[in-house]
Parts: structure tokens; C-alpha cells; sequence
């Protein structure tokens, strides 16, 4: 914090003149004309600790600079996508302006080519390599930083220290005291090597996963989604759960113990990102771009994923001093060794097939 | 009441376990929207009135309920005319496949919901209407208009035809019998018709999830978005002004027509 | 006064205008179109369902292409294969019918009761407090209300707390099936009371005096007098709860702890988790289907109920 600005900082002209070269690079090759602002932007979101961080790391900055207010919009991400694909397919203007996405979903939105290009965003430089979207052509979205599905526990369910084995989910226990997402986002893969398989087995024998989904469904887990987490460790609901870093952390700040591990199985990394959907009139799509570019900027960077406590793909960015070392914050390759990443076009391919496989054992 | 002291303790205990079992969540929830802490709970940790002051400071929250007035209004004005005639029509003429009709007017209800929803977007879509506001009043006109109809048609069976028979025989036309009789009798019907349309629209959230985004969304779809992503109190407190509107709705009813209306029999 | 004057021989030239124009468009020999006439925007708001069934219907005979996320423009059976294919499609409608019988059932149990204390007590304050603690719950929504639920019910909500101020331990009371089904009586509980008043208010107390007068105690009064005579509620009453508990989203969601759900998950899962639009479409078809069945059974075995719309003159 100490290095941002001192005394009066940067002026505001100054800061619109940066603005305003950015705007010229951006439509470098074209006539520089000025683009009309919007009323506003809506950037679809998911809410609690992940909205606050995207309002306080990336809204409220650009809002500061360009003065174009930003409306987070908590439609699941679910549930926007198809809203998105039939706005484009029948020519309507798109609902939001930016969705923040998973990656998997995200790509599946490339596929269905509803995403606006962001090749030319001079922000795009410089970025780890991790932000470039695979298997699919130019840069139809951006992912902005990675994170881990850990295995999150309360300590004081854990007498003996951290579980070791995601096994211990099937402990008698815990009976109704675990949590997975409620598509099993996150463990499917996980689930498979708990179950005696291994990574080589994903996606072609899934078998050892389902497997031990059926013995978990006897312990009756409770299915959410993000805030429903952190809500659960709050109200003393569960004991153990595979959830993304950012729930836990987020019990933990609002003074709950909860730690988080990961077993010896490994825990899922992923990425999310930020894409744009077609149709947008003009000047909104510019400025939408806009708000993408400004959300890779060094300085949103480090304040949207500092406050997520989840490492972004702007290089060389200082660790939150509560994550140093922490496995759910992975720098190093040794980190990354001890994870499982599927590459995003298995995960394309396979999620529908995934998640209606595990509602059929779990709702069955 | 007539009857042995056995029945009377027999219905009186259930209707009580009734009562509080209807109750507790609203109690519960006023309750909690006065909390001065920072999540939901009963009883409260502390007293304060900060949650409804976040409320009216959040226009996320503020435009949503006017929008889900609006919405409810248009699903009003729509259904009344469509309801009363339908009414009329299915009370008063002898028509042909009358029980088709009767199939297909139920359709609201026996279509469930979350179809109907989905197909309302889908066709909605298709006529590039979908993103305006007043579609969403239609929609929920559409998903709750049997109320409408049963609410008329219990006071339009009421009405003696021969009523309209003398006005007639008197020399007034039909446009004159349907103003100075027929209207007039089923006013009370029209009454708690539309009074629950509107608030059973204020209500509605599983077909508006389908029919709003976030420039449209309406305080149902904004409360269940709100729950999916932190309960604090606010939520509570969001949860008070719906008790508020029920009451003033429950009361209006009393006022207009008087709530003895739903003991009538058909 | 000079308006007060021309307002009525305004509404009178209006009414004769209007008298003029129903005479032109149909003349009285073609009367008979007027129901119909009536019936129209009903008949065209409805049809708004049906033309949205319509594409359901149209979607379900395409299946999804992995490649593009698009449904396929050949057309096939193989949504309706798979559902008949996967067990987990079963067992949730299963859960549904169960849960809707289960309901259904206690709902009328305990909706009687209370709609019979309305119809019969002599207190008119008690009357409308009755009402009034009817209406207001119906008019707050059931997501709110499954939320106050949590608060009561959740690991640390206020039974809880209280069995644990007495030193008895804890229960699990939410997020398992039960407490799907409790929410969803307590949510159902005022549409059966309002669809059952009017026919117990059509009960003359005279019927039940004269049974008990001849030697019948009040249970065979009630079971052979009363609840037969209730019937066109009860079945009414009786379909609007089975057919809104079959296909209720926002309870089994909320109080189910996510591994409860009804069809109406399912449905929504295929169409958005799963983006498999065919699928949510074939389920939504089997779901009207099934639903429309059982409404038919009951119309059937009932007769008429206080659910006909209009009706002949009872």
C-alpha cells in the first residue's frame, strides 16, 4: 500500500490524459473519434466476498477514472449464459456489459461464438501466459487469475491437524457435516483420484470417481454454491468442505476458525475471466473493453486478487501477507505441482457429462 | 359451534398450531430485520433500525420495488378486463367445449411454472420483447389469471340472471345491463381479483427470474440474487416491507369488499 | 354543476353509442359469439403459455451438439431416451409425487380444521384474525419465508438453541427431506384453507346439529356428513396443492441442503447448469404430461369442484 501515490497523488487531468491515451492506442489503427459514455456498465458478478473485491479492486477505480458508473449484477453464472447466447442469437442487446465467468463456462460461450474479441486490449502485454484462453482462437476472453478448490475444515473437528486424505469425507463424522458444490465443480476430477484412479484416467474412465461419489452420498453432503460456504462454517452447518479458498477466507475474516489444506490427493486449480458478449451498441462495447483493459492494469490487479486472496496473471505482484506460502495461493511450479489442472478444452467437453453424472448419483 | 368438547379442542388445537406455524417466520423475520449485528439471527444481537438505513441507501434495492410495482400494476389492468369477460363468459353463456376450456383457461396452473417461465423467454425473446419491463406484468397476468377468474366468477354466479333479465325486459341494451347490473354485482369479485394479482405479482419470483436481467429485475429476483450472494439483514429488512405491503393489502381487502368474501359460499 | 349536469348525458350517449356499435358487429341473431367474444383475451393471455409450450415441445426433439452448443436441427427421440434411460430422473419424480401426496395430504388434514373454526366460530373478530393470519404469510412470498425458516430451524437457529440451552443436543432440521416437505405445507397450508372456505361455508349447520341431534358423535358427523359434503373443496383444494408441490422450485432449493430436488431443479439444471436446452425441454414435457394426468384423474373422480371456472348454476 505504502508505494500508491503520496501526498496528492495524481491529479485528476493527469489521470484522464491516461485515459484518454489509452483510448487512442486502443483504436490505434482507426480515426480516434470520441466514444459516447455509457449511463452505466453491468458486470455480472458472483457476490459476497468475490463482488466486494471486484467493487473495491476494479469498479470503483475505473468509475473513478472515467467517471462511468459500474452496477455489479448477481445473475448466476449459469443462468446468464443462456440469457446471452439468445440475446445474440435473436439480436437483442445483451443484458450485461462484462461477465466475469469461469473459464470452462466462458469457453463454451467462445464456442458458441457470442464473445466480443479482445485481441487489441493494450493491457493483454506482459500478462502470464495463464491468461491467454487455450484451445480457441485470438482472445474471445481473458482469465485474470487462478484458484484452488481446497479442502476447508474447521479446526476444531480436526483435533489430530489437518486432514491428509480427502477420504475423510466418507468418515462417519461427518456425516451431513461436509459440502461440495452442487455440481460437483471443483472435485469431479479430484473424486477420481480419491476413488484409486489417476489423472491419466480423466476424462475416459471416470469410474473410481463416481465410485466414491456413491459411497459419499451415504454420508449425505451438503450441496451449495459459493456464499452458501461461507454461510454454512458460519452457522456451524458443516465441518469440512472442497470449496474455493475465497469462501473459507472469507468466514475466517468475519471471525470464524476455518483453515484449509490440501490432502495428499491434490485439489483442482482454475482460472476465471472476463468476456464480453456481441451486440452491445458501439460506444458501450468500447467502453465495456475498456473496463476489461483497466481490470488487468497492474495497479486493479493487485487490488481485485489481493482482496480475493487468489494470484493474478499480472506478473510479479506481492503475496497477501496472510497467504505467504499458503498452497491455495500457488506461485511456484513445485505449487502447481501438488494440484490437478485439466486443460480447459477436456473440461468443455466433459462438464455437461460430469455434472449430469453427478446429479444422477447425488439426486438418484 | 355446535358439538361435543372433544371437537372443539380438536380444532381449535390444530387451527392454533396453524397460526403459530403460519406466524413464526414472519415474526422471526421482523424480528431479526431490527438486529444491530452483522448476520441474521433470533433474537437479534442488539437493536437498530442500520439495516432498513442500508436498504433505503441502496438504489440496487429502491428501483427494483418500483419496478416490481409497475410490473404489478400492468399485470392488474391486464387482468381485470380479461378475468371479468372470461367470468361473464364462462358463467353466463352456454358455451360449446366448455370443458376444453376449462382445461386449457387452467393451464396457468397446470403448467408448471418453471416451463412456463422458460417458455415466455424463449417466445418473449423471439419478438424481441424481452428486456422491456411490461412483458413481465403479461407474463405474471398470464401465470395467475385463474385467481381473477374464480374471484369474479364466484361473485357472477351469485348474481341472480334474472336481474338482468328485467333490466332487459325494461328496455335497457346489453352494453347498459353489463354497466348498471352485471358490473356493479361482481365489483366485489373484480375487488379481491385484483388485489391478488398485484400482491401475488409483488410476490411472484420463479417466472420474473426467466423474464428480468439487471436492467429489469424486479425485488423478488433482486431478494433471491441478494440471498445467493450474502445474507446479511438487509435481506430481512427487505423481507419487512413485504409484510408491510401484505398488511396494507389485507387491509384494503377488509376496507373495499371485507375478507368475509372468501367465506362466502358458491 | 354544469359538468355534474353533462356527465351523465355524457354516459348516456357513450352507453348508446356503444349500444349502436355491439349492434353492428353482432347482430342479435349471432349472439351466441358473444361468450366467445368474452372469452377472447382470456383465451389469447393463455395462449401465450401455450405458444411457449409450443417451442418447449419444438426443443425437445433436438438434442445438444457439444461441439457448438447448439441443438442439432435434425430431429430425434434421444432427450426422451435418455431420460428414460437414467434412473435419476425417476427417482426425483419420484420424490416429487411423493412429496406432493405427502403434502397434499397433511396440508388437507391440518387446512380443515382451520377452515371450519373460520366458517363456524361466532366471534367476527375472531374470524378475521384467522384471515388475517392466512393472508399475510400468502402475501409474503415463499422465498422470504423459507428463509425464516433457516433462521428457525438452521443449526443455530432458535430451536436449536433453546434444545441446547436445556442441555439436549442439536438436530439436523433443515436441509434433508423433511424439512422440504414441512416448508411446503406451511406454504400450501393458506391456498387450501382459501379454496376449502367457500364450500364449508356451503354447509348449513343444521345438517351437522341434525346428525348429532339423531345420536351421531361428532367424528361420524364428520366423517359422513361433513367431509362428503366439503368434497368439491377438498378436490379443488386437493389439485391446487398437489399440482403446485409437484412443480415448486424455490423450497426443495432452499430448505433441501441441494441433494432434494424436485422436478422443477432438474428442469432448471438441464436448461442452465447444463446448458442442455433438449433435455430441460423433454423433462418440462413430461412434467406437463404428468401433471396434466393427474388433474384429470381428480377432475374425474370429482366432478365438479371449487375449481371450475364459471360453471353451470350450482
Amino acid at each position: 500500500m505504502a508505494k500508491r501515490i503520496t501526498g496528492t497523488g495524481i491529479n485528476r487531468r493527469t489521470l484522464l490524459q491516461g485515459t484518454a491515451v489509452t483510448a487512442g492506442a486502443l483504436m490505434a489503427p482507426n480515426i480516434v473519434i470520441a466514444q459516447e459514455k455509457p449511463k452505466e456498465l453491468i458486470v455480472r458478478a458472483w457476490g459476497g466476498a468475490w463482488g466486494e473485491a471486484l467493487k473495491s479492486g476494479v469498479a470503483d477505480g475505473f468509475t473513478a477514472e472515467t467517471g462511468i458508473p459500474v452496477r455489479l449484477d448477481f445473475t448466476e453464472d449459469n443462468e446468464i449464459k443462456p440469457k446471452i447466447w439468445a440475446a445474440v442469437d435473436q439480436g437483442r442487446v445483451p443484458p450485461i456489459h462484462v461477465n466475469w465467468d469461469t473459464t470452462t463456462n466462458a469457453t463454451i460461450s467462445a464456442r458458441r461464438d457470442v464473445c466480443v474479441d479482445l485481441s487489441d486490449l493494450p493491457n493483454l502485454k506482459g500478462l502470464l501466459p495463464i491468461a491467454k484462453p487455450t484451445g480457441l482462437e485470438g482472445w474471445p476472453l481473458v482469465n485474470t487469475y487462478s484458484y484452488v478448490y481446497v479442502c476447508a475444515y474447521r479446526p476444531e473437528a480436526f483435533p489430530e491437524g489437518a486432514p491428509t486424505t480427502w477420504k475423510v469425507l466418507l468418515d462417519e463424522k461427518f456425516k451431513k457435516r461436509s459440502a461440495l458444490y452442487d455440481d460437483g465443480i471443483g472435485f469431479n476430477p479430484i473424486a477420481v483420484i480419491a476413488g484409486g484412479g489417476t489423472l491419466k484416467d480423466i476424462p475416459d474412465n471416470m469410474e473410481p470417481g463416481w465410485e466414491f461419489y456413491r459411497k459419499l452420498k451415504a454420508n449425505e453432503p451438503l450441496l451449495g454454491e459459493d456464499p452458501d460456504f461461507t454461510s454454512w462454517f458460519q452457522n456451524g452447518e458443516i465441518d469440512i468442505a472442497c470449496t474455493i479458498s475465497v469462501n473459507a477466507r472469507a468466514a475466517r475474516e468475519s471471525g470464524i476458525e476455518v483453515e484449509w489444506t490440501v490432502p495428499e490427493e491434490g485439489c483442482k486449480v482454475d482460472t476465471d475471466g472476463l468476456w464480453i458478449p456481441r451486440g452491445l451498441p458501439e460506444n458501450e462495447e468500447y467502453w465495456a473493453k475498456q473496463l476489461v483493459n483497466y481490470a488487468l492494469s497492474k495497479d486493479a490487479q493487485e487490488k481485485w486478487c489481493g482482496a480475493l486472496g487468489l494470484p493474478p496473471v499480472y506478473p510479479g505482484l506481492p503475496v497477501p501477507a496472510d497467504l505467504q506460502g499458503d498452497p491455495a495461493y500457488p506461485t511456484t511450479p513445485e505449487d502447481y505441482a501438488k494440484l490437478v489442472s485439466i486443460p480447459s478444452p477436456i473440461l468443455v467437453d466433459n462438464q455437461p457429462i460430469w455434472f449430469a453424472k453427478f446429479n444422477e448419483i447425488f439426486q438418484g | 359451534m355446535t358439538g361435543s368438547r372433544g371437537k372443539s379442542v380438536f380444532i381449535w388445537t390444530v387451527t392454533w398450531f396453524c397460526v403459530i406455524t403460519l406466524s413464526a417466520p414472519t415474526v422471526i423475520i421482523i424480528g431479526a430485520s431490527f438486529t444491530a449485528g452483522e448476520i441474521i439471527q433470533f433474537p437479534p444481537d442488539g437493536l437498530s433500525l442500520r439495516w432498513y438505513d442500508a436498504l433505503i441507501g441502496q438504489t440496487a434495492f429502491t428501483d427494483a420495488l418500483w419496478r416490481t410495482l409497475y410490473v404489478s400494476l400492468v399485470c392488474t389492468a391486464v387482468s381485470i378486463p380479461a378475468g371479468v369477460l372470461a367470468a361473464l363468459a364462462t358463467v353466463r353463456y352456454r358455451l360449446r367445449f366448455r370443458p376444453a376450456i376449462q382445461v386449457y383457461l387452467l393451464l396457468p396452473f397446470t403448467i408448471p411454472l418453471v416451463v412456463s417461465g422458460i417458455g415466455m423467454m424463449v417466445w418473449f425473446g423471439e419478438l424481441r420483447i424481452l428486456g422491456a419491463l411490461w412483458p413481465v406484468g403479461v407474463g405474471l397476468c398470464v401465470i395467475n389469471l385463474p385467481f381473477m377468474i374464480w374471484a369474479v366468477s364466484a361473485s357472477a354466479s351469485a348474481l341472480d340472471p334474472e336481474l338482468e333479465n328485467a333490466a332487459a325486459n325494461c328496455g335497457a341494451g346489453p352494453v347498459m345491463v353489463f354497466f348498471t347490473v352485471t358490473l356493479p354485482a361482481v365489483t366485489p369479485g373484480i375487488i379481491t381479483g385484483a388485489l391478488l394479482m398485484f400482491i401475488l405479482a409483488v410476490n411472484e419470483f420463479l417466472v420474473s427470474l426467466f423474464l428480468t436481467d439487471s436492467r429489469t429485475v424486479t425485488l423478488p429476483v433482486q431478494i433471491y440474487n441478494s440471498i445467493r450472494s450474502v445474507i446479511t439483514p438487509d435481506l430481512a429488512a427487505i423481507s419487512v416491507v413485504y409484510i408491510v405491503l401484505a398488511l396494507a393489502a389485507v387491509w384494503l381487502l377488509d376496507r373495499l369488499v371485507g375478507l368475509e368474501i372468501f367465506l362466502k359460499s358458491r | 354543476m354544469a359538468s355534474a349536469q353533462s356527465a351523465p348525458s355524457l354516459f348516456w350517449r357513450l352507453i348508446d353509442g356503444l349500444e349502436a356499435l355491439l349492434r353492428r358487429l353482432v347482430p342479435p341473431k349471432r349472439r351466441g359469439v358473444t361468450g366467445w367474444l368474452f372469452l377472447a383475451p382470456a383465451l389469447l393471455l393463455v395462449g401465450i403459455l401455450a405458444v411457449g409450450l409450443g417451442y418447449i415441445i419444438e426443443y425437445s426433439f433436438h438434442e445438444l451438439d457439444i461441439a457448438t452448443y447448439r441443438l442439432k436441427d435434425a430431429y430425434s427421440l434421444g432427450n426422451y431416451q435418455t431420460l428414460i434411460e437414467r434412473p435419476v430422473y425417476r427417482n426425483v419424480l419420484w420424490r416429487s409425487l411423493l412429496g406432493a401426496a405427502l403434502v397434499t395430504a397433511i396440508t388437507l388434514f391440518f387446512a380443515f380444521p382451520y377452515a371450519y373454526a373460520m366458517t363456524r366460530t361466532r366471534s367476527a373478530a375472531m374470524r378475521k384474525f384467522l384471515l388475517i393470519a392466512l393472508f399475510l404469510p400468502f402475501f409474503i412470498g415463499q422465498v422470504v419465508r423459507a428463509y425464516g425458516w433457516l433462521i428457525i430451524l438452521g443449526k443455530q437457529g432458535v430451536i436449536n438453541a433453546m434444545l441446547a440451552g436445556l442441555g439436549l443436543g442439536t438436530l439436523d432440521l433443515i436441509y434433508n427431506y423433511g424439512a422440504v416437505i414441512f416448508g411446503l405445507i406451511q406454504y400450501m397450508l393458506p391456498f387450501a384453507v382459501l379454496l376449502l372456505l367457500p364450500a364449508l361455508a356451503a354447509i348449513p349447520e343444521d345438517v351437522e346439529m341434525a346428525s348429532e341431534g339423531l345420536g351421531a358423535n361428532w367424528v361420524s358427523t364428520f366423517r359422513h356428513v361433513v367431509l362428503p359434503m366439503a368434497k368439491p373443496g377438498l378436490i379443488g383444494a386437493g389439485i391446487v396443492v398437489f399440482t403446485l408441490t409437484l412443480t415448486d422450485f424455490a423450497m426443495p432449493e432452499i430448505l433441501g441442503g441441494g441433494t432434494t430436488d424436485f422436478v422443477a431443479s432438474a428442469i432448471y439444471d438441464s436448461f442452465f447448469q447444463i446448458s442442455n436446452a433438449g433435455l430441460g425441454a423433454a423433462l418440462s414435457v413430461a412434467l406437463v404430461l404428468i401433471g396434466s394426468a393427474f388433474v384429470a384423474l381428480f377432475f374425474s373422480i370429482a366432478g365438479s369442484t371449487t375449481l371450475d371456472i364459471g360453471g353451470e348454476k350450482k
